[in-house]
């Protein structure tokens, strides 16, 4: 499997270049300046130490959806539901946040951790328990499902966990259960190392490892980089491996969830809204389904995130531009045929081969 | 109120009203499926529908427009997804996935940075669809069955009847099926099987468009953020369940219309909760994903991954 090469970095950049095109003419024809955008992209991105940890705090949840997605592609099953893992990984990490008292901050902590990732792994049990017995596409049950976790966690919110009796909303979580906020006016959190250390776990277990490459057997049997259902060399997946794969996609999910509710919101209310889980499955992609492509990937989308709001504040400019431009660049990364197409150019392949070379 | 006495003419409205857009949408899905084309796209082909149909009704205060916009957007979004897949090769499940993302980010851009608006858009301006009245049924007891519902009940049947026989009685029918079930076996049999898929995708758009487009300008006059709210994969849902043959997708989505239709009437009698009104599509979609792996497990040894 060729990861980074040259052409795919090319088609990246190609495909930036393109897109920051696609904004310029978009942003225009619906009325407004495009380098004023730019201008509060940048500073809302990268200007000053507030700026810098709210775009690392955006993108911590990324860093984990986006791994959750490629662990679940490279063993071949496209897991699309690791948004509704992390509304239930949320709600029930919040819950435990209150409903434990008399512990201590690290054991708190880590037993509402544990409780997300159960829950956020037990939402895709059925998924990946119909997939492998009885053939059913774990596609589309993962996205009807993202579907039943935001009304559930709403009604849950509105109903059995509600504590306020104005808001639907639990109880605020207890002072050991936080993760802190390390700079003021940021919530910038612990959860981040969390979620990078995750990240970098899965690189070496993926990559590195026995159990790894049992995982992978089933998606890594490639055209190109992405998992193909319809060519798969490297021989059949076990059924154990796709559970497997699919529970440590919902357990990082819930993760992701957690982490949200215990560093950054610190309860659970109804109109909570997570995107994240979809951002992830763009950044996977992104990241050419690599986890440290994904820190990278994620580092840059939350930039890019967190500068949106800046310009959605600023302008009449909306934020959802950000997610439209990235997805206009996946339609560029995940053409594959302008991938090959490079190839037959002698300079593409000389660097290349230099590149391949250099990394032995 | 006796629960049972819910069964009555108001429901069977409710529930061909329900089972339109997911009955139209799963037309799409089921001659896609049919000839091998996994299209996740749907959901954002409607959306696009959706939305430039009321775009379009709100600037020239025609519904007319606002049809033909909405099926265009259809097209070209069925346009989209058939390069990235077919001409570019790209995998046909990132790009759908990748279609639906764009489309949600992008109605949602438009609406709020051109009308100002978030959640949701609505104006006088918008013209929709009257629901048709016959007259020739006035009086007669086939009047509360069959008249005065809006285009997309009777699109539907129509939609269902036509394509069971373009499927069953034409060459095109036949070239479809033969490249689902065996695509080098259709080639070797003079069957150019990317025109196929071109066409069936292209076609399922405007299907897509359809049914998108009587969401935002059939009954409620508007376009609220992500209001295909899962149909696109519901219609999926249902193709699957009815073997991908346009009668049978029409059979498991009425099946969905009438829990759909069930629990708006229930809502009224026993105050639940709204959101476990709201889950009840979803929740039946599990139900049916689940009988249809019990299903294959009865018919077939189920598919290994790498095969399926």
């Amino acid at each position: 499997m060729d990861k980074f090469s040259f052409k795919d970095v090319l088609v990246t950049v190609a495909g930036l270049f393109i897109t920051t095109i696609i904004a310029w003419v978009l942003i225009t024809a619906t009325g407004n300046n495009p380098s004023e955008v730019a201008k509060y992209l940048y500073e809302g991105g990268f200007k000053g130490t507030r700026n810098i940890a709210n775009s690392l705090y955006q993108a911590t949840p990324l860093i984990l959806t986006a791994t959750a997605t490629l662990i679940s592609f490279r063993v071949g099953m496209f897991n699309i539901g690791i948004n509704g893992s992390m509304y239930v990984g949320a709600l029930y990490a919040g819950w435990a946040g209150y409903r434990f008292t008399n512990l201590g901050h690290y054991s708190h902590v880590t037993l509402c951790i544990l409780i997300g990732m159960t829950v956020g792994a037990l939402w895709m049990l059925l998924p990946a328990l119909l997939r492998v017995y009885a053939g059913v596409s774990e596609i589309i049950s993962t996205i009807i499902l993202n579907f039943v976790a935001v009304l559930f966690v709403s009604y849950m919110a509105n109903g059995p966990f509600r504590a306020d009796p104005i808001a639907p909303a639990t109880a605020r979580i207890l002072e050991t259960a936080e993760l802190k906020q390390i700079f003021p006016n940021s919530q910038f959190n612990t959860g981040f190392f969390i979620a990078v250390f995750v990240a970098i776990l899965a690189h070496f277990i993926l990559n590195k490892t026995t159990f790894g490459y049992e995982l992978r057997s089933g998606g890594d049997g490639l055209v190109g980089i992405y998992p193909s259902r319809f060519s798969s060399y490297l021989g059949i997946p076990s059924n154990r491996s796709a559970i497997t794969g699919m529970l440590i996609s919902g357990a990082i999910g819930g993760l992701a969830g957690a982490i949200e509710v215990l560093g950054a919101v610190r309860y659970f209310f109804q109109e909570l809204e997570f995107n994240q889980g979809f951002d992830g499955i763009l950044i996977g992609i992104l990241g050419k389904l690599e986890p440290i492509g994904a820190i990278i990937a994620s580092l840059f989308y939350g930039a890019v995130k967190n500068g949106g709001f800046f310009v959605d504040y600023k302008t009449d400019v909306a934020r959802e531009i950000i997610i439209v431009l990235i997805s206009i660049l996946i339609f560029f990364v995940s053409a594959q045929k302008i991938v090959k197409g490079l190839e037959k150019y002698p300079i593409v392949k000389k660097m290349d081969s230099f590149f391949s070379r250099k990394k032995m | 109120m006796e629960w049972i006495e819910i069964f009555d003419i108001s429901l069977f409205r409710s529930l061909l009203r329900s089972t339109a857009p997911i009955a139209i949408v799963g037309m799409a899905a089921a001659i896609c499926s049919a000839a091998g084309v996994l299209n996740i796209g749907l959901e954002g082909k409607m959306l696009n529908a959706a939305f430039a149909g009321v775009a379009a009704s709100y600037y020239t205060e025609s519904v007319w427009a606002g049809l033909a916009a909405g099926l265009l957007a259809g097209l070209l979004t069925a346009v989209l997804f058939g390069l990235l897949s077919f001409t570019l090769g790209a995998d046909e499940v990132l790009a759908g996935l990748a279609i639906n993302i764009f489309s949600l980010a992008g109605t949602t851009y438009l609406m709020r940075t051109i009308w100002g608006q978030a959640g949701f858009f609505s104006d006088p301006r918008i013209v929709g669809f009257e629901p048709i009245h016959f007259t020739f049924l006035e009086g007669t007891f086939l009047e509360p069955f069959l008249s005065d519902f809006t285009y997309s009940v009777y699109l539907m049947f129509f939609i269902a009847i036509a394509l069971h026989i373009v499927y069953y009685r034409t060459r095109l029918g036949t070239a479809i099926r033969a490249t689902g079930e065996n695509p080098e076996a259709a080639e070797d049999a003079g069957i150019n099987t990317v025109r196929v898929k071109w066409l069936v995708t292209v076609f399922s758009g405007v299907l897509a468009g359809i049914s998108g487009l009587f969401l935002s300008l059939e009954n409620l006059t508007m376009f609220t953020e992500g209001m295909s709210a899962g149909k696109g994969y519901i219609g999926l849902v249902a193709s699957s369940f009815g073997n991908n043959t346009p009668l049978g997708t029409f059979g498991a989505s009425a099946f969905f219309g009438l829990g759909d239709a069930i629990g708006i009437r229930l809502q009224g009698v026993y105050e639940l909760d709204s959101r476990l009104i709201l889950m009840i599509p979803y929740a039946l979609t599990v139900v049916v994903l689940i009988l249809i792996g019990i299903r294959q497990r009865l018919k077939v040894r189920p598919v290994p991954i790498s095969e399926s």
